[in-house]
């Protein structure tokens, strides 16, 4: 059994890669800066917090999403399905208070997710085609519940999500702080081990003696979580919650996760690679939106990028399999 | 074992297929109304949308890949018909599925190539066709004013069928010839059983691979351009429905979604039934809220009553029981 760990340790150990990835990286930095640098106002102070701020919302979801792609499961398209509902519970239970209502809101989302996690993990079902049926399932239920309408927030307390301590909003603060978070988690805890061993070789994990079911419920919950904090953002910034808040959200979601460099297959990537994820990719519809491109402009673009992405990870993790 | 997956083949869509029959015969009990034959023409014009996203679902899935780009491509397929098609119609026909087809098989090329796997190419793909066709429809929905075309696609024919329904029919009569005529459909199959020795035994891996996928583009497009005549307009995001629908009907039609299982002929029963599912949800006026829930759910039970290592964790909780009433002295409790 050990051996089992130490052979995926060391399969893990390869992942410094010198040459492709740090370069592929480097230039799409320098292309991005260099758009950047010569389109009007970017550089304001303005531009900049407009950017942070487009990309918290869908980056906490991301750094949820992260850890269900990390732990093998592909991506979920229930994202957009469970933040209308995290949403919609965090507007409704205002009432009793801004935090119970947001804890209420992360429990519904985290259970929600968890179980389709445990459902995964533990029998091995297709995590992409579960999570459509169960975001379109969850639509259904949260559609029905509301009545077709609009949430409305109960109380006034869902304000203080919309607040700008220092000038930043807040949801600029919750997304660093839940990416340092949730790296500490990754790198630092026997879970986070786990995650990564169950994303890289299933087998070998539950050869290791690693509870395949339990290690993918709380990956999922943990994803689910941050769906209903990215929701409860969401319906405070728009002062309601309805399935129109779905928009584009869940692609939004997994683009920043690709774009950030988190293997598709599981087993490598970080919470952080996809915060920079996130930050490229409203850095891009920023500059798009800037030179007077519309949303389809963006959209392909990030689809471009998602494909991009995935290939140069795999032709390079294909370079490094060869060297060694 | 392989007559049991025989029968699974065929008993899944029949058994499913008949549920639904039986639950449309029984509506008039519901709410008084005579059957008509305008619920079988109904019924073949929702198949029209649903069997040819269906049918493109189900060969991927039957090759062991799963081609997400399929929402994308209708969606690209119903505005590029709409643009090219504004004189003639046959013209924006050929113009969706050309492209669709060609898209389709650069995807298609990508993911033999490299065999990265197909979730997440045609994930990345079906965004930026999303991105794409809006660019195509500078972001605003299309309106096709060529009104002969939009009634001529809908016309009723011997009562029960439509142009659109006729086509989509066809296409499902040419994959039935090619797939039970010739090596293709062992071919596919062995594709999504074991690629392995599918490439040891001579199966062109890739090049299947590749016009697999343009197929499946070709008529995802074919579907758009249809639906967007039948609605004389062009939709930008069609959004996770036809692929729901298109999954379920799959499903139903007792392909699975591991790989190397399904027929034609199962397709075909698999999206009838979910085409006439649809017709007493609107026989009945059910809410869109309870049919999201319907087909979610299905979607939801199929897919756990599918999953491979289900089976195993069913068998060994068996073994446990039978193992404790046949033994209770070895096992004794703790």
């Amino acid at each position: 059994m050990r051996t089992a760990v130490a052979r995926v340790e060391a399969m893990r150990g390869r992942a410094a890669v010198p040459g492709l990835l740090p370069a592929l990286a480097a230039v799409g930095v320098i292309v991005l800066a260099v758009f950047a640098l010569t389109t009007d106002r970017f550089f304001t102070v303005d531009n900049v917090k407009a950017i942070l701020n487009s990309a918290s919302i869908v980056g906490i979801m991301a750094l949820g999403l992260t850890f269900v792609t990390l732990v093998g499961s592909l991506v979920s398209l229930a994202v957009g399905a469970t933040a209308v509902m995290g949403a919609m519970v965090f507007l409704d239970q205002l009432h009793l208070g801004l935090v119970p209502a947001l804890a209420l809101a992360i429990a519904a989302g985290a259970a929600v997710t968890a179980l389709q996690g445990a459902i995964v993990g533990g029998w091995g079902a297709n995590p992409v085609i579960l999570t459509i049926g169960a975001g379109f399932l969850l639509s259904g239920v949260t559609s029905k519940l509301s009545d077709g309408v609009i949430v409305q927030p109960s109380a006034g307390g869902y304000t203080a999500l919309n607040s700008t301590p220092l000038g930043v909003p807040v949801g600029v603060y919750v997304m660093i702080v839940l990416a340092v978070v949730l790296q500490v988690l990754l790198r630092r805890t026997v879970f986070g081990r786990h995650v990564l061993l169950v994303g890289e070789n299933r087998d070998a994990a539950r050869a290791a003696g690693i509870r395949i079911t339990r290690t993918t419920a709380l990956a999922f919950g943990i994803a689910g979580a941050a769906f209903a904090i990215g929701g409860a953002f969401l319906g405070a910034f728009n002062r309601g919650a309805s399935a129109q808040l779905e928009g584009t959200l869940t692609f939004d979601v997994i683009a920043a996760v690709l774009v950030g460099g988190t293997l598709i297959s599981g087993g490598r990537g970080s919470p952080l690679r996809t915060l920079a994820g996130a930050v490229a990719i409203a850095t891009i519809s920023d500059v798009l939106l800037l030179r007077g491109f519309e949303t389809g402009a963006q959209t392909l673009l990030k689809g471009v990028l998602v494909v991009g992405v995935v290939l140069a990870l795999h032709l390079a993790g294909r370079g490094r399999e060869a060297e060694s | 074992m392989s007559l049991r997956r025989l029968g699974a083949d065929t008993l899944v869509p029949v058994v499913a297929f008949g549920i639904v029959l039986a639950a449309y015969l029984l509506t008039p009990v519901y709410d008084g109304h005579a059957l008509a034959s305008f619920d079988a023409y109904n019924t073949l014009q929702g198949f029209a949308s649903v069997g040819l996203i269906a049918l493109a679902l189900g060969l991927t899935i039957v090759a062991g890949e799963f081609d997400l780009s399929v929402l994308g491509m209708q969606a690209l397929g119903g505005v590029l018909a709409v643009k090219a098609g504004a004189d003639h119609g046959l013209l924006g026909v050929a113009a969706a599925v050309g492209a669709c087809l060609a898209l389709g098989a650069i995807q298609g090329t990508i993911i033999a190539r490299t065999g990265i796997g197909s979730m997440a190419i045609t994930l990345g793909t079906y965004i930026a066709l999303l991105g794409l066709t809006n660019v195509v429809a500078g972001n605003q929905t299309l309106t096709y004013a060529n009104a002969d075309v939009a009634i001529w696609v809908d016309q009723t024919i011997l009562s029960w069928f439509s142009p659109r329904s006729l086509a989509a029919l066809g296409a499902f009569a040419v994959a039935l010839v090619l797939f039970t005529r010739t090596r293709l459909g062992p071919e596919l199959k062995a594709l999504g059983g074991d690629r392995r020795a599918a490439r040891v035994v001579g199966v062109p891996v890739r090049r299947h691979l590749a016009v697999l996928f343009a197929v499946s583009g070709g008529l995802c497009g074919l579907a758009g351009a249809l639906l967007a005549y039948s609605n004389a307009s062009a939709q930008l995001n069609p959004g996770l429905e036809p692929l729901v629908l298109a999954a379920a009907a799959a499903v139903l039609g007792g392909v699975s979604l591991r790989g190397g299982r399904g027929t034609i002929w199962g397709l075909l029963l698999g999206a009838l039934a979910v085409a006439l599912l649809q017709q007493v949800f609107a026989i009945t006026k059910l809410p869109t809220s309870s049919i999201q829930i319907v087909f979610g759910a299905l979607l939801l039970i199929v897919v756990v009553v599918d999953a491979p290592d289900l089976r195993s964790v069913v068998a060994r909780a068996r073994a446990r029981r039978a193992s404790h009433r046949s033994a209770p002295v070895a096992h004794p409790e703790p």
